[in-house]
């Protein structure tokens, strides 16, 4: 960190510290006017408490889990490994079926929400004089938490008791024999065998719940986005003969799309490492039917006491983590580098 | 216009009047809409102002409001705060300041507790995240471009899959430590992860800020330092207001890393405590709906009163970064 050199010549507030100097201008032919060592690194001094609790809690973890995920803990001794973690997670079944849950939550659960959220911003969009206070109301969800959102969905269908527990009774609906609640239901068997399509009713309860918990979120990313269509465009678009739907299609939707995308990326993230929800509402049950990768690597670190599997299945969702976010990076407009520019 | 109305062609006639309804519909929809957003609520709240027969009624009752001859009766509702006094559990004590002692675990201790930890992980947040938003908007060094990629990606990293490790970075600090104090670590774990989209928000907002300011108070001969805290800390109180109630509302709502990196029960989070009553079978529904009332309703006000912060944070944060 030796490089930091005080305020840089093509920000325009340089010229006035030197001017305080005496010096006219910065270029590096010249000497440097002449500063403390505190106030010529001073951005190294701001930068430091971040990077120190950065370097302890983000990334020597993460080294750290790399580590744990090449060691097996036998008699209180860790003992090198190599890859066999990796392998047990991998070859384990609960992993495939894991993986598949935990894709068919995050479609679900994007394309729901997205659905919503944008029928909402939509209405939203109309500029009433009390949309401030629709999208106040509409947003309380957000403030609650994952915890607490399972729990309000749990109440509803607890057997016997709960609101919605006659509807979930159903036999024609939810299977007959064990159709008291949502929750005990177990999977229907599939329509192909072998392709665990029509999931567990608790896995679309799940679904629903963290739809419930994410739409205000992505209403307010896509009508930041709508505002900003200009209102010009839309009106000589109407001049010139087009509806309402095919101006939606040709312009409204094209300027929202890089927001959705954000969205899509923003959920995919929260959708694959939420955890609380399940904890309170399904406990991953019945049987491992709502277990996504998450709850899985909850379940292998603090349930089975298998230090190395889970640092092994941590150090995988990691790099899922990692990839989307650096993907979301290089596509939305969020490079810093063009923003820096702008 | 209704005089001249006769006198339009069909479609103006037409226009006018959905011109004139269009806000109607628009509005009945959208309350439509909210309704079934806070149904989930609604029926928390009513199940949290039941009794314990009528939370055990089978077939289930949506208002505790029946009788055995009505099925509705509205003289006959029952609302009773059973539910959030089995949560309180206060107990007369002429001791204590209001003359009564909160002796409900959950109140007494789980919610001190997250407000603690809330309130110091926020601090120190925006504090950090004030000082490095001010290097990154208005210094320019070596690997400045590097870094904030570095930040900006370590924001999608959960802390669920570094957990495994900070656990057991955890037991090794306990072992090794004399004076380890398991929620001072808990709070830097919290610093740690909630740090990076703060320090996003943050950094936007500084630059916003004209340094024509700044450069003024040098003229006047303040130094960078006393610029940050004198000139832009002022002017950036939205911004830090923004990344401190982020954070809070992030901390107070966070379950797992409370639930695992605290052994001692008494340092657990509210979050905990409801789990904990989720297991407990013999605790009544209603009981479990005013707890989740109780813990959810502080940052619930918090949220309505500072709701703008809240908005213009999170696009920015969220489009930026």
């Amino acid at each position: 960190m030796a490089g930091f050199s005080h305020f840089n010549s093509r920000n325009p507030m340089a010229a006035p510290v030197q001017a305080v100097h005496g010096t006219q201008s910065l270029s590096h032919k010249k000497p440097r006017i002449r500063q403390s060592f505190f106030s010529r690194t001073l951005p190294f001094w701001l930068l430091l408490p971040t990077l120190l609790v950065l370097a302890a809690i983000q990334f020597y973890p993460g080294i750290y889990s790399f580590f744990l995920s090449t060691q097996t803990f036998q008699a209180g001794k860790q003992i090198y490994n190599g890859t066999r973690n990796f392998e047990r997670v991998f070859n384990s079944g609960s992993f495939g079926d894991s993986l598949y849950i935990t894709l068919f939550f995050l479609v679900g659960y994007a394309v729901l929400t997205l659905a919503v959220a944008f029928g909402v911003a939509l209405f939203l969009n109309r500029k009433l004089r009390l949309s401030g206070m629709y999208l106040t109301l509409i947003f309380i969800p957000w403030v609650l938490s994952d915890v607490i959102v399972g729990l309000i969905f749990r109440l509803f269908i607890v057997p016997d008791y709960g609101l919605l527990s006659p509807f979930f009774a159903n036999p024609f609906l939810f299977g007959a024999p064990n159709g008291i609640s949502i929750l005990t239901t177990p999977q229907p068997l599939p329509i192909i065998p072998g392709v665990p399509f029509p999931p567990a009713p608790a896995l679309l309860l799940l679904i629903l719940a963290s739809a419930w918990k994410a739409v205000p979120f992505t209403t307010l990313l896509i009508l930041a986005a709508l505002q900003t269509v200009p209102r010009e465009v839309l009106e000589s678009s109407s001049i010139d003969g087009a509806n309402g739907f095919s101006s939606f299609r040709f312009i409204t939707f094209p300027l929202v799309l890089p927001t959705l995308v954000v969205a899509l990326f923003n959920l995919s993230l929260t959708g694959i490492n939420g955890v609380g929800m399940i904890f309170s509402l399904t406990s991953g049950g019945p049987g491992t039917a709502t277990e996504t990768l998450s709850y899985l690597l909850y379940t292998i670190g603090f349930g089975q006491l298998d230090f190395g599997k889970a640092a092994a299945l941590s150090v995988f969702m990691a790099i899922i983590n990692l990839a989307l976010i650096i993907f979301a990076l290089r596509i939305s407009r969020t490079d810093i580098d063009r923003v820096e520019r702008a | 216009m209704e005089q001249t109305s006769d006198y339009l062609p069909r479609s103006t006639r037409y226009y006018h009047i959905t011109k004139r309804l269009q806000p109607w519909f628009f509005n009945a929809a959208l309350l439509l809409i909210c309704i079934m957003m806070l149904l989930p609520v609604f029926g928390t709240l009513i199940t949290s102002t039941k009794r314990q027969e009528d939370v055990q009624k089978n077939p289930p009752v949506l208002l505790p409001c029946d009788t055995p001859q009505h099925s509705f009766d509205i003289t006959a509702c029952r609302f009773v705060l059973e539910g959030y006094n089995r949560i309180i559990d206060s107990k007369p004590d002429p001791k204590s300041l209001l003359g009564i002692d909160l002796t409900g675990r959950m109140v007494s201790i789980y919610l001190p507790n997250t407000l603690l930890y809330a309130v110091a992980a926020s601090l120190l947040v925006t504090m950090l995240a004030g000082m490095s938003g001010y290097a990154f908007s208005r210094f320019r060094f070596r690997g400045r471009h590097t870094l904030q990629v570095a930040i900006l990606a370590i924001t999608g990293i959960p802390l669920l899959t570094n957990l495994i490790a900070l656990y057991q970075i955890g037991v090794f600090l306990r072992k090794a430590m004399p004076g380890y104090e398991e929620r001072i670590y808990l709070i830097i774990v919290y610093v740690g992860f909630f740090l990076p989209f703060s320090i996003w928000i943050v950094k936007a907002f500084f630059d916003t800020i004209p340094v024509e300011l700044e450069e003024a108070s040098f003229i006047d001969g303040c130094s960078p330092v006393q610029a940050l805290f004198l000139i832009v800390a002022p002017l950036a109180t939205p911004g830090l207001a923004s990344a401190f109630l982020l954070s809070f509302v992030g901390v107070w709502n966070e379950f797992i890393a409370g639930y695992l990196l605290v052994s001692r029960n008494e340092l657990k989070t509210a979050m905990f405590g409801l789990y904990d009553f989720i297991g407990q079978f013999v605790i009544g529904y209603q009981v479990l709906a005013a707890a989740c009332i109780i813990i959810a309703l502080p940052v619930v006000i918090l949220f309505l009163f500072t709701r703008r912060v809240f908005f213009r944070a999170m696009v920015e944060g969220a489009l930026k970064g």
